[in-house]
């Protein structure tokens, strides 16, 4: 075991994070993300885990990567909590539901079906995986000012990749795609892997989430073939204006 | 024309086309809805039929309703599916809960940011891992209502329920061990109140893309129990159960969207 006070998967202890902490789901992407930060130096990277700490506006902050899915999240949550993080902003890339949705765009999260296994090992089915008001606002503000198409809504957190990207080829395919139907009529806007844990661990430890992410392709566009978009450009920036956002109201 | 279409009266509200505004308040009790349409202007009685009255009038010019849903998912999701056929596309739950976190004080408002799905409607529309969430154009509006009516506000999530007596005596029930751990869970996720239609009305307005939101009358918390206060500040807190605080928070709150929606704000 480490020292008490360096948590155990994270590697970072009290002081090695800022309270605003960026949660993209790929490691690699934490150095992309964290070239916006003023002053960035990587702080850990252990497993999945990947940490790079800065400043914006004055204040720290920190991008620290989640891996793919909800075990590992909820892990990286419960650590950053305990090392003093309060303010979580999922980042990343995602597929479109609405027929609307067009690569390029964004989805700004209010809330997340639980589609996956981990958070019911917290709260039962019943309780909302919901995005926090104020920082759902900031990003709809980020978007505005960086001028990138958006839409806020409801994000599907699953489990499995391929059962959404070839539902054919599971044994489960029917319930895949009677769910995925459903998900689409209810509203939901983009399909990820993550964000309906951060929301959930966030409500009970009374810690503010949100959500952004990048509509990389849409399989289901009205308009076809209008390909991928994978520039994270806008979207990093989204995510940074929208902690500069809250860094602001925060210090009045 | 086929049977329960949009173009005929509707078949429990007894409303058409033309009877309600776009605009929605949303009561349990049918005796409210008289209460709640003398904050509007030129008020009248539209329908009653069953647990649902309706009165209709305006607010700032724009016409405006009141829909009772009588209590429970079941006869609000019919409620809201034919004020949905009619025309109707913002609602705004209005009636009086329990308090669920120790700060809340009777006689506070909860706006409702989302809402638990423990009721046996909303499944019947969507797996039950698909979120009852509030608007949140919606939610800002009453957040900005309660400040106009100078009503202290508490956001969050509302546990909707089927059963009012498993929340309020949960010992004699068969299943009285797991609605209180359940109890727990939902006070651990930081749910601030308890009703019993909100997540019908969230859940069916994903569905039609429709906006929708809450405000809850809070009572019955610490400052109501006699282990922890005085027989005088209870009867100081029972006082303060007067739903039309939650009323004017309501209305304000509709006048908010009114007048973003004439001023173009959106999402």
């Amino acid at each position: 075991m480490q020292e008490p006070d360096v948590m155990y998967h994270i590697q970072m202890k009290a002081g090695d994070v800022g309270r605003y902490v960026l949660l993209p789901g790929d490691p690699g992407r934490t150095d992309l993300i964290a070239q916006s930060f003023d002053n960035p130096r990587l702080v850990a990277s252990n497993r999945e885990y990947r940490t790079w700490t800065g400043t914006l506006l004055g204040e720290k902050v920190s991008v620290t990567s989640t891996g793919i899915g909800c075990p590992s999240t909820a892990i990286a949550v419960e650590e950053l909590n305990m090392i003093g993080a309060d303010t979580f902003i999922r980042v990343g890339t995602s597929g479109g539901m609405q027929p609307y949705q067009r690569p390029g765009s964004l989805a700004i999260l209010t809330g997340a079906i639980r589609d996956e296994g981990t958070t019911l090992q917290y709260m039962p089915a019943e309780f909302p995986a919901i995005a926090d008001l104020e920082v759902t606002l900031a990003l709809r503000e980020a978007a505005q000012t960086v001028g990138v198409p958006y839409h806020l809504g409801i994000s599907q957190s699953k489990d499995s990749f391929y059962g959404q990207h070839q539902p054919q080829r599971m044994p489960v395919s029917d319930r895949l795609l009677q769910r995925w139907k459903a998900w689409k009529m209810g509203g939901a806007i983009c399909s990820e892997m993550e964000a309906s844990t951060i929301f959930v661990l966030s409500s009970i430890y009374r810690k503010r989430a949100g959500g952004v992410m990048l509509i990389a392709a849409n399989q289901e566009a009205d308009e076809k073939n209008l390909g991928v978009v994978e520039d994270l450009t806008q979207l990093i920036a989204t995510a940074i204006e929208a902690l500069k956002v809250l860094i602001r109201a925060d210090k009045k | 024309m086929a049977r329960f279409s949009p173009d005929e009266i509707q078949h429990h509200i007894d409303l058409k086309k033309g009877d309600v505004g776009r605009y929605v308040l949303l009561p349990g009790d049918p005796g409210r809805c008289e209460i709640i349409a003398s904050y509007f202007d030129d008020a009248h009685f539209v329908a009653q039929k069953r647990e649902y009255v309706t009165w209709t009038g305006t607010l700032l010019g724009e016409k405006v309703s009141v829909t009772s849903t009588g209590i429970g998912c079941p006869s609000t999701a019919i409620a809201v599916e034919e004020l949905v056929a009619i025309g109707a596309d913002t609602f705004i739950r209005v009636g009086t809960s329990g308090a669920m976190q120790p700060e809340i004080k009777t006689g506070d408002v909860g706006i409702i940011t989302g809402a638990i799905r423990d009721e046996g409607t909303t499944s019947h529309y969507l797996p039950i891992e698909f979120p009852a969430v509030a608007n949140a154009d919606v939610v800002l509006a009453l957040r900005e209502g309660a400040k106009r009516a100078g009503i202290r506000g508490h956001e969050g999530v509302s546990q909707s329920k089927d059963s009012f007596y498993g929340e309020v005596e949960p010992h004699r029930m068969p299943v009285s061990d797991q609605l209180e751990q359940r109890w727990k869970a939902w006070v651990m996720g930081g749910a601030v109140c308890s009703e019993m239609e909100a997540a019908a009305i969230f859940i069916l307005c994903s569905i039609y893309r429709k906006r929708a939101g809450g405000v809850m009358l809070m009572a019955g918390g610490e400052d109501m129990d006699p282990q922890h206060v005085t027989p005088e500040q209870i009867a100081a807190a029972q006082a303060l159960i007067d739903v039309r605080r939650a009323i004017k928070v309501a209305v304000e709150g509709l006048k908010v969207l009114i007048e973003r929606d004439r001023a173009g704000v959106r999402d």
